[in-house]
């Protein structure tokens, strides 16, 4: 099987640098995605994501690459941001329409303390998935001060200061987690290791 | 939520050095080396602040800071000299998850931080607070601990945070390096101030100086140095040490 994954290039903040290391880590063969054609060579992407919904939408409509996520057959990984833009609707800076891959919205985390949420944070799996396989009660890194709102396609919670939110997602191929797995030491290349395995 | 126990490398090119008060450096050894260690040892985040490039008016050496990282899977945080959006996002091509100012923002232009934080996300936006106590005040100061701004600490937190920056690195310029224990009344007070992550430094120089320090001013993070520098006690150790006086950390 392929160890292919393409990572895809979009904003002047993304990155990339960290994904990929961790993903070369978890034993894949790193395409950095640059143009729509890229999309062809690879059987699977991660969407990383460091920055602002806004910023994130229009990066990805300027570089043309809309159409060719939102057509991927392949498995998708969308990683912080890179899972919030998966949703239909983001309300950072405005309301910006997002691929609506994932029936969701983003808003801003509804908790009392304060934000961003940065630090480790242990994960709750709610429902089996290959993404999650031998991973439990396992620590990830977040660190982000939006939350994706809509309960239909939940993989994982977690808490923060009492605050239940989601921590992922999927549906059919395409996957997302809140937390970043390259920063998060051995479980977060387990994650990527369990994302290379799925077809 | 846990508290994050950050490994703090000043580092003077090409070596991590330990300063007492800012100056008077000794070297402890090569940043990747220092930095796969504190990473082993269960470090949450690594913070990498070359600390001459703003006095010798240099960029940051992008190279080192590539190979520093090269072995880590934590959260790792790069400053020293950064003046421009551009320098930013050199840094995060060269494997910084979070860019770390001080000098720029505070002397020349504050505007850096809304810009950054309007770019790259507030959370990638560490704003390093150096302060200096003074009878009834705390200054802010750059350049490594040796420039005055004239700013008090407690108003130059508040408008970072108006400004977009995502977490305080607050530091003390008296207690760096002296491992006799943090500013305890300087950390309260920001951390209370603001609806931001703080994380404090300078002045660990046993367990007990971390655990007062969570216990009294309840910080994000605490950055530790010296404790380790001097293989006083390993991250893991502090770690143990934490949660057996009822600190919740990341083991």
């Amino acid at each position: 099987m392929s160890n292919l994954v393409g990572i895809v290039n979009y904003g002047t903040a993304g990155n990339i640098y960290s994904v990929s290391k961790a993903l070369q880590k978890a034993g894949a063969e790193v395409v950095v995605i640059n143009t729509p054609e890229d999309f062809r060579k690879v059987p699977r992407i991660v969407l990383p994501g460091v920055g602002s919904f806004k910023e994130g939408m229009a990066e990805l409509e300027s570089d043309g690459f809309i159409d060719s996520i939102q057509a991927f057959e392949g498995p998708i990984l969308g990683i912080c941001l890179g899972m919030q833009i998966l949703s239909s609707l983001g309300y950072e800076h405005g309301q910006t329409k997002g691929l609506n891959l994932i029936k969701a919205e983003v808003k801003l985390m509804q908790c009392n303390g304060k934000l961003p949420h940065v630090g480790f944070n242990k994960v709750d799996v709610i429902k089996e998935s290959p993404l999650f396989k031998n991973i439990e009660n396992e620590l990830f890194y977040f660190m982000h001060s939006y939350e994706v709102i809509g309960f239909h396609d939940v993989l994982a919670t977690a808490t923060y200061l009492e605050h239940m939110f989601v921590s992922s997602v999927s549906k059919e191929n395409i996957y997302g987690v809140q937390f970043h797995p390259e920063k998060s030491r051995k479980a977060g290349i387990k994650l990527f290791e369990n994302f290379l395995e799925i077809n | 939520m846990s508290t994050r126990i950050i490994a703090k490398l000043d580092v003077k090119p090409p070596y991590v050095v330990k300063p007492v008060h800012f100056e008077g450096l000794r070297k402890v050894g090569l940043p990747n080396e220092i930095a796969a260690k504190y990473y082993q040892q269960g470090a949450d985040e690594i913070f990498y602040i070359d600390i001459v490039a703003s006095l010798y008016q240099r960029k940051i050496l992008l190279d080192q800071v590539e190979q520093a990282c090269s072995d880590i899977f934590v959260p790792f945080a790069v400053g020293g000299g950064v003046q421009t959006l551009h320098d930013f996002s050199e840094l995060f091509h060269h494997g910084a998850d979070k860019v770390v100012i001080n000098t720029h923002a505070l002397q020349i232009n504050p505007n850096i931080i809304d810009e950054a934080a309007k770019c790259f996300g507030s959370q990638a936006v560490v704003v390093n607070i150096e302060s200096k106590r003074w009878d009834n005040w705390s200054e802010c100061y750059s350049d490594c601990g040796r420039i005055r701004s004239g700013k008090n600490v407690l108003d130059w937190a508040k408008e970072v945070e108006s400004r977009g920056a995502g977490e305080i690195l607050l530091q003390s310029v008296d207690h760096d390096g002296r491992q006799r224990g943090f500013d305890l009344e300087l950390a309260q007070k920001v951390v209370s101030l603001v609806n931001i992550p703080v994380v404090v430094a300078s002045g660990a120089g046993k367990p007990d100086d971390v655990l007062d320090l969570i216990k009294i001013a309840q910080p994000s993070g605490v950055a530790i140095a010296s404790l380790l520098h001097y293989d006083k006690s390993t991250i893991k150790e502090l770690k143990e040490y934490l949660r057996t006086n009822g600190v919740e950390v990341a083991l």
